[in-house]
């Protein structure tokens, strides 16, 4: 039955009464009017059809496949990095950046005279110019790279994933405090959601390094801490992606250490930031 | 410190919620294309701006208000590039018309515009009138208004969809 006779204020009204969204004088006033008014009534059970009539489509809409490349996009997203306090930040945190108006105006002249200099030399040997962008470019991998070239090895091989297995914890410490010469301990990181599969040995920039790796949930994640005596040019704790392959690193006077995985891994800064002091 | 498995969920959340969330897209967007690129494009900025949900409240309000805004930014960029070009048609379908599809999706598709969104935040996802508004950013009459013809039409054409579906 049609209700299209009936006046557009009634309809809202009764809609709203059927949500409860109609106050007490409001509500009193409709159940009277479903009482004595058959146009009423029958608006009543229109409306009321309407709404059944719907949540069954909109239940129907709901049966329907999602296409998987979506579903697949949304779990892989990677999320938003964010500022965590590794080792260093404190030492960061005492020093002013923001430099005095002397300060300033002596940097400028140091940068004034500095790049004239530069100028002038670069200008006097015009030929000297194309070796010295080669030389930069040979220099430009570093120990990092190294360690990203092994992780994304191993964790292409998860049946050798690793030399030492986590069930014998002893042997890794005395095998890696040996030849690495840094001693350790093997970091409890299931808070995180890591387990501790096991342990190797390799080079990076031509020394010994430690990799300790980990795995993660059902989607068989590989997180590693590797640990060297590789001095690198800057103190600073880096976080990096390189390869797909997300980095960050941070030194103490004995040893640096970098915890690396996949790019999507956001919380590896975190990783890290427990990793420093447990291991 | 930041707990990680709270920020992994969000992830988690949106999979979970991604059979609803398209569902509201479609009501918006009118196309199943256009509903998956704006789910797509919603659950990105989700992600970036996980931060910004404080666990209060129901985190669907938050998804669906991103998902409007979303959309209303990209209809004013459709309208700025294609100035002639139309949304797709809505409401220009007879309850006649509508007894004879056959799936539930042309049936929503085929409501005058901005219903199937109104009926669908009330009627099925249970927001009450006061915060389903705010999230198609309408005065709350209006939206009531919109929800009593959303229902209106929907009965107008129940019976015989009804049994065309059976």
């Amino acid at each position: 039955m049609k209700a299209s006779a009936s006046s557009p204020a009634l309809e809202r009204r009764i809609s709203a009464f059927l949500d409860g969204e109609a106050n007490e004088h409001e509500r009193q006033e409709i159940e009277a009017l479903l009482v004595n008014e058959p146009q009423a009534r029958a608006l009543h059970d229109s409306l009321k059809r309407g709404t059944d009539f719907g949540r069954r489509v909109f239940d129907d809409a709901m049966k329907e496949p999602l296409p998987l490349e979506l579903v697949r996009t949304i779990k892989n997203a990677p999320l938003p990095r964010r500022a965590i306090r590794l080792p260093d930040d404190k030492k960061r945190q005492a020093l002013s950046f923001k430099p005095s108006r002397t300060q300033a105006l002596v940097a400028c002249l140091l940068s004034l005279c500095l790049g004239g200099g530069i100028g002038y030399a670069l200008g006097t040997q015009p030929g000297s110019t194309r070796l010295g962008g080669s030389e930069v470019q040979l220099d430009s991998r570093d120990w990092l790279d190294d360690v990203v070239a092994h992780y994304r090895l191993y964790t292409r091989l998860p049946d050798r994933l690793v030399e030492i297995g986590a069930d014998r914890p002893g042997d890794i410490l005395a095998w890696l405090t040996t030849g690495t010469g840094i001693a350790f301990r093997i970091p409890d990181l299931s808070q995180s959601g890591l387990t501790f599969a096991g342990a190797r040995l390799f080079t990076a920039d031509n020394r010994p390094s430690g990799l300790l790796l980990y795995r993660r949930g059902d989607e068989g994640e590989i997180i590693a801490i590797t640990f060297s005596k590789t001095r690198p040019d800057t103190n600073k704790p880096v976080e990096d992606i390189r390869a797909d392959t997300g980095l960050v690193s941070w030194s103490t006077p004995l040893a640096t250490y970098v915890v690396v995985g996949p790019s999507s891994a956001a919380d590896l800064d975190e990783i890290a930031a427990k990793a420093a002091g447990l291991i | 410190m930041n707990n990680p498995t709270q920020t992994m969920d969000i992830r988690r959340d949106l999979v979970a919620l991604l059979p609803r969330l398209r569902r509201f897209a479609l009501t918006l967007a009118g196309t199943a294309e256009d509903a998956d690129r704006l789910v797509r494009e919603v659950c990105s900025r989700a992600i970036q701006k996980s931060h910004h949900w404080k666990g209060e409240g129901r985190i669907e309000s938050w998804l669906f208000s991103l998902m409007r805004t979303a959309w209303s930014d990209e209809i004013k960029k459709r309208r700025k590039t294609q100035p002639s070009s139309t949304p797709k048609a809505q409401g220009v379908v007879s309850a006649t018309e509508i007894s004879t599809m056959a799936t539930s999706d042309q049936i929503l598709l085929s409501l005058p515009s901005g219903l199937a969104s109104v009926f669908l935040l009330v009627d099925v996802e249970s927001f009450a009138y006061g915060e389903a508004a705010a999230i198609l950013g309408i005065p709350e009459q209006a939206f009531a208004e919109r929800l009593c013809s959303a229902r209106l039409r929907l009965s107008e054409i129940a019976p015989e969809a009804s049994e065309r579906r059976a």
